[in-house]
């Protein structure tokens, strides 16, 4: 358990620098397997990670963490809590349907939550932003970027029903609301003229003027009594277009003078708010240049213009959702299971996934498809185990309560089905003749000085170690289409070339990987000695 | 002068006497059904021959037919008690509630309108209806015939169809025109002409066993011309009922109920029968001559139209019927008018009572319901007894998912409900054994039970059943990968297919099932109008589907009319892999809305798909994996040996060979049935070229005793010349010139040890090839060209010929396949020193 002993070595108060660990790793997963398994040529079946677990993570210290967790939420429920965790006991999957239907409700990931937990801090930096703007009926532009799976859609629906509700206390009026996921446009150009269509459905629609400009004429000339429009545009890097003009446009329309329209972008990536900039700059200067027709000096002057100085500044504001630490992943899922009137988690359990998880992507979706898949695992055992006998019969009474709760071995086995590399079980599996051209490759690339090949230099290879084996080799069309199945499989890489015997090979797993995985064998033992 | 025929035909001389008024007798033939079973294969074992004057018990009511020309008409009616128990008459469901309309054009159509027309000449007529009653019969003797429900009857296709006045009821000798009489008419199988034993040339004594074909056929066979002889002059063939209704100028129609109007008409509703060629395939090979399919499609026909009875058995009852008369034909399926799709008739059905026939048209029991009940009663005993009649409907319908349980879902004959075209296989022949083993092992059969991966199916009987079986369905998406010729589409729509069975017995809720093959898909945005056309039926382009779908899928506040979860099965899903990916990104997304209720199932052959997308889309994607390894050779051994199973055609060391190889190389069960499937080809040659040969000698007690089974051999030969690479037999196939130069090839590079030459050194060692062997030397230029030839076919990756002399020159195959090639040509023997 490699990740865990990394783990161990942060404190768990600074989920930033986790987060830092957590983000990498994903490159070099199967790397960072392989060299597990080499470590320890004994490969583990997931069921014996429960004694790999360190014994010096004891109960008491998930305890003290679930003790702070309901502190944060208040004492009353606190109390409320304690009196369920008596109750809760008799969660018993096997026996009734609908408790775990509800427990797999609960863990989906469409359910939404009635309080999103562990974003109050940039829903509310958002939500600043909203009133701000609504209040000044002035146009602005927010980008919310983070990894996937960090609860930014969510975090934006939770928003906009804040924003209803402070708008009904203070008695402002309600700006139109318009939630677009970009993918979901045909056409880039789409969304401006569904933002016409929005916020301005009662005028009548010119034709001959496209919706951009059209806007961009409501835009710039004052119009009394219009609403605010409020843009949530999810996915927003897929308006990109070849030459950007879309979100261009997107976004300089905040910076009109009497823009009445707040965007709130959405998206992965980092520096899509910088990129933009730069070239904001860039196209203002052209569009004064274009617009003055002046002379370089005057250009200078206009750009301390105030009205060129304030579009320069309005780059959108930022806001980043880092990836979730493992606190707020066991929050997450502890306020999740609230719903359900029972434990159906160990806390224990809980921890390792959330650490797991934290530490590979702090993708929440993925957290919550793993507690599902560890009830289902749970399920099948306990089927499997009804079937064995009547054994469960003489426990005491306690242990059978304890045996239906999902416990750390249930969510091993179901992280070892998502973050296991399957390479060393796939290279096993393979038919003779593949592994044979695998343990070539290794052969070829063992020196170190060749990083790739062609296929027809695998083909001597491969023929030579067939020969030196008395198998009769396949021929060299057999072989490259053998390699086009390797090359799905992702175990080869074959580069494009327009002569079969010219495309270069390349090893997509490390040369450890198949040596482990082929050293079972006596015949290609002796090969790669 | 009919009636005289009639008296030829059938010995029995009772015309015209009522001797059918008697109800008992006429539980015989409604269905001549034989008490011993016969198998179903024994179709062709009818005789040909009709014995015309043997038939007198068969039937009895058969004798008493005039035709319907006839001036005099004699009505008998035989009621069904009808005043003793008078509503159970009336709402004998042998009787639907017929759609009364009056007028003659109604039989006249067969069109899919002719219910909703009848709905508006019923509306019509809701007055009259309130005043009279239609009264219902359970049989009628019309013009001498007696006719009840479950009859078939000849119909006249025109009323005013002057040929229809002379009806013979018997048949003529083709050549002598003479009926029958007392000796006996063969019938030829192919053209169904009747003949005279005397007649034929040469002369028969008896009849045959088994097929008999005329001679006039044979010679038409042959490809001769041989005219049937003329009748004499003046006089002209009288044509009998069946070759008109063979030749589409009568129809054939089965009585499903019989009523008489208030203006003291009867009429009776139709289900007409169709002969092959007025189906949309037209006549098949396989269809028999005498084979009529029944339709569904009804109408209400006047009895004044019908000419006589008919008789449309079984393929049993059809086998068992040796000399049942000219009027017997054969009925196995039935057609779709609307779909034009057949559908075996089950044998139930066609042995019990004909009240079940019912349950099949429900649709008309609810619209005739609903009519009725609509319509206003005006004294309340009339009212009561429709409310009784609805009890007694209300009761049947709840009665009926428990009929529909009984047969729990299974299939009978075709796999789908309605073939398009009805499977040759099931009539021709008797096969072989190797003939068998071909057919199963083909790739577009679909195996009887799949083997081998009953875990991935499990596994995804699981994953489905999980989220359709809860009410609120919660979205989930399954990636399912492995290489080519796993099984991993079969096993998909081996699980659906049982799953539909599921729906069928009432176990598990309804769903829709959306399948796409993205090979298919023109643009990978075409999809989602694909997708909504599976959901819908409609058809919209793929921006607005886009639209919709989005709205289908994400929409919670409204509820949707279709809350039924979608399964949605993507194969060679890596193909929706657009720059953007906005696609993928759109379908996994939807699953994970609140209340969208999709399933989706993605196909596709790379392991790492989900990584090689995009970080957001593997993230929705899930983490269901589902992993499709290639086989072992004992997987591949069961697969074959299970499709094999009762079939006894391949050794059993042949096939554990053939899995071997392939699970060496590929395990791709694909391949591997298909070198069985060559192998029991090659086989099969073998077996019939040495029939042939030892035909002269013994070929019939070599055909009784001698069985020829695929063995090792000829799975070897099978896989010879699928795997052998073809640039061998290329090489091996190359004019002399080109060997030499290829033979130079390998020299010259066992020589340098450098895989790439020019011409220029190539021609040299060519040159002294051709000095020291006594060749001609060639010349540049043609050298030239054979080089460039050779570039073409790609044996040799070469320059364009227009640098000449300094052409690089490179095999493209490794020189051991050339060298193996060229080592024993025989008209070259010397290459072989040199290589």
């Amino acid at each position: 358990m490699p990740a865990f002993a990394a783990l161990r070595q942060f404190p768990s108060s600074d989920p930033t620098s986790e987060t830092i660990v957590a983000v990498t790793p994903r490159k070099t997963r199967l790397r960072s397997d392989s060299d597990a398994a080499i470590g320890s040529p004994l490969r583990k079946s997931p069921r014996l990670c429960k004694e790999g677990t360190p014994h010096s993570s004891p109960t008491a210290s998930i305890r003290k963490c679930l003790k702070t967790s309901l502190n944060l939420s208040g004492s009353p429920q606190k109390k409320q809590l304690s009196e369920d965790f008596v109750e809760r006991q008799n969660w018993n999957p096997r026996v009734d349907e609908t408790q775990r239907r509800a427990a797999n409700e609960a863990l989906h990931v469409s359910t939404a939550q009635m309080n999103v937990v562990c974003r109050e801090n940039e829903q509310n930096r958002i939500l600043d932003f909203c009133k701000k703007c609504i209040k000044e009926e002035k146009a602005g532009s927010l980008y919310v970027c983070g990894c996937p799976g960090t609860g930014k859609t969510l975090s934006m629906e939770k928003v906009k029903v804040m924003l209803a509700d402070w708008e009904n206390e203070e008695c402002i009026q309600y700006p139109d609301v318009l939630p677009i996921n970009c993918t979901s446009l045909a056409n880039m150009n789409d969304i401006f003229s569904k933002i016409i269509e929005k916020n301005h459905s009662g005028k009548k629609r010119s034709r001959s003027t496209s919706s951009l400009q059209q806007l961009q004429n409501l835009y710039s000339q004052q119009t009394p009594g219009m609403k605010m429009i409020l843009v949530i545009a999810d996915e927003l890097d897929y308006l990109i277009t070849r030459d950007r003009a879309v979100l261009h446009d997107l976004f300089m329309l905040t910076t009109l003078p009497f823009s009445k329209c707040i965007l709130l972008g959405v998206a992965n990536a980092i520096d899509l708010a910088d990129r933009l900039q730069d070239e904001s700059v860039l196209l203002v200067l052209e569009y004064l240049f274009l617009i003055c027709r002046t002379t370089l000096e005057t250009l200078i002057v206009a750009c301390f213009h105030p009205k060129v100085v304030s579009s320069l500044q309005s780059k959108p504001m930022v806001i980043t959702f880092c990836a979730y630490s493992k606190d707020q992943i066991i929050n997450i899922l502890q306020e999740r299971l609230r719903a359900v009137p029972y434990t159906v988690f160990q806390p224990q359990a809980l921890e390792l996934c959330a650490r797991k998880v934290a530490a590979a992507s702090g993708d929440m979706r993925k957290a919550l498809a793993v507690c599902r898949s560890a009830i289902e695992i749970l399920i099948g055992d306990s089927m499997l185990s009804s079937l064995d006998g009547p054994e469960d019969q003489h426990k005491p009474a306690e242990n059978v309560s304890m045996s239906n709760q999902v416990r750390i071995d249930h969510v091993a086995a179901a992280l070892s089905k998502v973050y296991k590399s399957p390479v060393v079980d796939t290279i096993i599996s393979l038919p003779q003749h593949q592994q044979i051209i695998l343990c070539s490759a290794v052969k070829l690339f063992r020196g170190g000085k060749k990083k790739d090949t062609t296929l027809g230099e695998l083909n001597k290879y491969y023929v030579d170690v067939c020969k030196s084996t008395s198998i009769p080799p396949v021929g060299i069309l057999e072989l490259s289409s053998m390699c086009r199945v390797l090359d799905d499989q992702g175990i080869l890489k074959l580069g494009q070339s327009r002569d079969d015997k010219l495309r270069r090979v390349t090893l997509k797993v490390d040369g450890a990987d198949i040596v482990f995985a082929l050293q079972g064998v006596r015949f290609f033992r002796n090969c790669l000695q | 002068m009919a009636e005289t025929q009639q008296m030829k035909k059938f010995k029995t001389p009772s015309k015209g006497t009522p001797r059918a008024k008697h109800p008992i007798s006429l539980d015989h033939h409604i269905a001549p059904q034989t008490p011993q079973s016969a198998t179903p294969s024994a179709i062709n074992l009818r005789r040909s021959h009709r014995l015309t004057a043997a038939t007198p018990e068969h039937r009895p009511a058969l004798s008493s037919f005039n035709t319907p020309k006839s001036a005099a008409k004699t009505r008998k009616i035989c009621e069904d008690p009808p005043s003793i128990l008078p509503t159970e008459t009336s709402i004998n469901p042998a009787s639907p509630p017929p759609v009364e309309s009056r007028k003659k054009r109604k039989f006249q159509e067969k069109s899919a309108e002719k219910r909703k027309d009848s709905r508006n000449v019923k509306c019509k007529r809701a007055a009259d209806r309130k005043v009279k009653k239609k009264v219902y019969h359970k049989k009628v003797v019309y013009d001498g015939g007696e006719f009840s429900a479950g009859h078939d009857v000849y119909v006249k296709r025109r009323s005013d169809a002057s040929s229809d006045d002379e009806d013979p009821e018997v048949e003529e000798c083709r050549v002598c025109f003479k009926p029958a009489g007392r000796r006996v008419l063969i019938e030829c199988d192919d053209c169904l002409n009747g003949f005279h034993l005397k007649c034929l040339k040469p002369p028969l004594k008896a009849v045959p066993d088994g097929d008999w074909v005329c001679c006039y056929c044979v010679a038409r066979k042959n490809g001769e011309v041989m005219e049937f002889p003329e009748p004499q002059a003046g006089k002209k063939r009288a044509r009998t009922a069946r070759e008109k209704l063979l030749s589409s100028d009568l129809w054939a129609a089965r009585i499903e109920s019989l009523w008489k109007e208030v203006d003291g008409t009867y009429w009776f509703r139709a289900r007409w029968y169709i002969i092959p060629e007025e189906t949309a395939v037209g006549r098949q090979p396989h269809n028999l001559r005498r084979e009529l399919y029944r339709t569904n499609d009804f109408a209400d026909v006047e009895m004044e139209s019908t000419i006589r009875h008919c008789f449309v058995m079984s393929p049993r009852e059809f086998a068992n019927a040796a000399d049942g008369g000219d009027d017997v034909f054969l009925c196995e399926y039935e057609y779709e008018v609307q779909w034009h799709s057949f559908k075996r008739i089950a044998e139930i059905d066609s042995n019990e009572n004909d009240g079940e026939k019912v349950v099949d048209n429900d649709a008309d029991w609810n619209s005739c319901d609903e009519s009725d009940s609509g319509s206003d009663f005006n004294s309340e005993e009339e009212a009561a007894y429709e409310n009784e009649k609805r009890n007694r409907l209300s009761q049947s319908s709840s009665l009926r998912p428990v009929a529909a349980n009984s047969r729990k879902g299974q299939i009978f004959g075709l796999q789908k409900i309605g073939a398009k075209k009805i499977p040759e296989n099931l009539r021709s022949r008797k096969q072989t054994d190797l003939e068998k083993a071909k057919s199963t092992l083909l790739l577009a059969t679909v195996p009887k039970s799949l083997t081998c991966r009953d875990r991935e199916m499990n596994e995804i009987t699981t994953f489905i059943k999980g989220a359709i079986c809860d009410e609120q369905c919660l979205g989930r998406c399954l990636y399912v990968h492995g290489v080519p010729g796993t099984g991993k589409t079969m096993s998909v729509l081996a699980v659906m297919r049982n799953l539909k069975s599921e729906v069928d017995a009432g176990s598990i809720r309804p769903y829709c099932f959306v399948e796409i093959n993205g090979l298919k898909l023109a643009s990978p945005e075409n999809i989602y109008s694909v997708i909504y056309e599976g959901l819908t039926g409609h058809r919209v382009g793929w921006k607005k589907a886009l639209n919709l779908l989005n709205a289908r899928f994400s929409d919670e506040n409204k509820c949707r009319k279709d809350t039924r979860p979608c399964i949605l099965l993507i194969d060679e899903l890596d193909l929706l892999v657009t720059r953007n990916q906005a696609v993928l990104y759109n379908i996994l997304d939807w699953p994970t809305r609140p209340n969208s209720k999709l399933i989706v199932i993605g196909i596709a052959n790379t392991m790492d798909l989900p990584e090689k997308l995009l970080p957001r889309i593997s993230s929705r994607m899930g983490i269901q994996r589902l992993c499709f390894g290639p086989y072992n050779f004992q997987q591949l051994q069961e697969i074959i040996s299970s499709r094999l199973k009762g079939i006894d055609a391949f050794e059993k060391v042949a096939i554990e060979f053939a899995s071997r190889k392939v699970a060496a190389v590929s395990g791709d069960a694909r391949r591997a049935l298909e070198i069985c499937r060559r192998a029991a080809e090659v086989a099969d040659y073998r077996a019939k070229k040495t029939a042939l040969s030892s035909s002269d000698a013994s070929g019939k007690t070599f055909l009784l005793t001698g069985k020829v089974m695929a063995g090792m051999a000829d799975v070897e030969a099978a896989i010879k010349e699928m795997f052998q690479a073809p640039h061998i037999q290329v090489i091996r196939s190359c004019s002399k010139l080109s060997k030499i130069f290829l033979a130079a090839m390998v020299y010259e590079l066992y020589k340098t040890g450098i895989g790439e030459t020019t011409f220029e050194k190539l021609a040299m060692v060519v040159s002294s090839f051709c000095a020291n062997n006594g060749e001609t030397f060639p010349g540049y230029d043609t050298l030239l060209k054979v080089g460039c030839k050779l570039g073409e076919c790609r044996l040799l990756l070469c320059e364009p010929g227009t640098r000449h002399k300094l052409q690089k020159l490179q095999l493209n195959y490794p020189n051991d396949d050339v060298t193996f090639a060229l080592k024993d040509s025989k008209d070259l023997p010397w290459l072989a020193k040199y290589i």
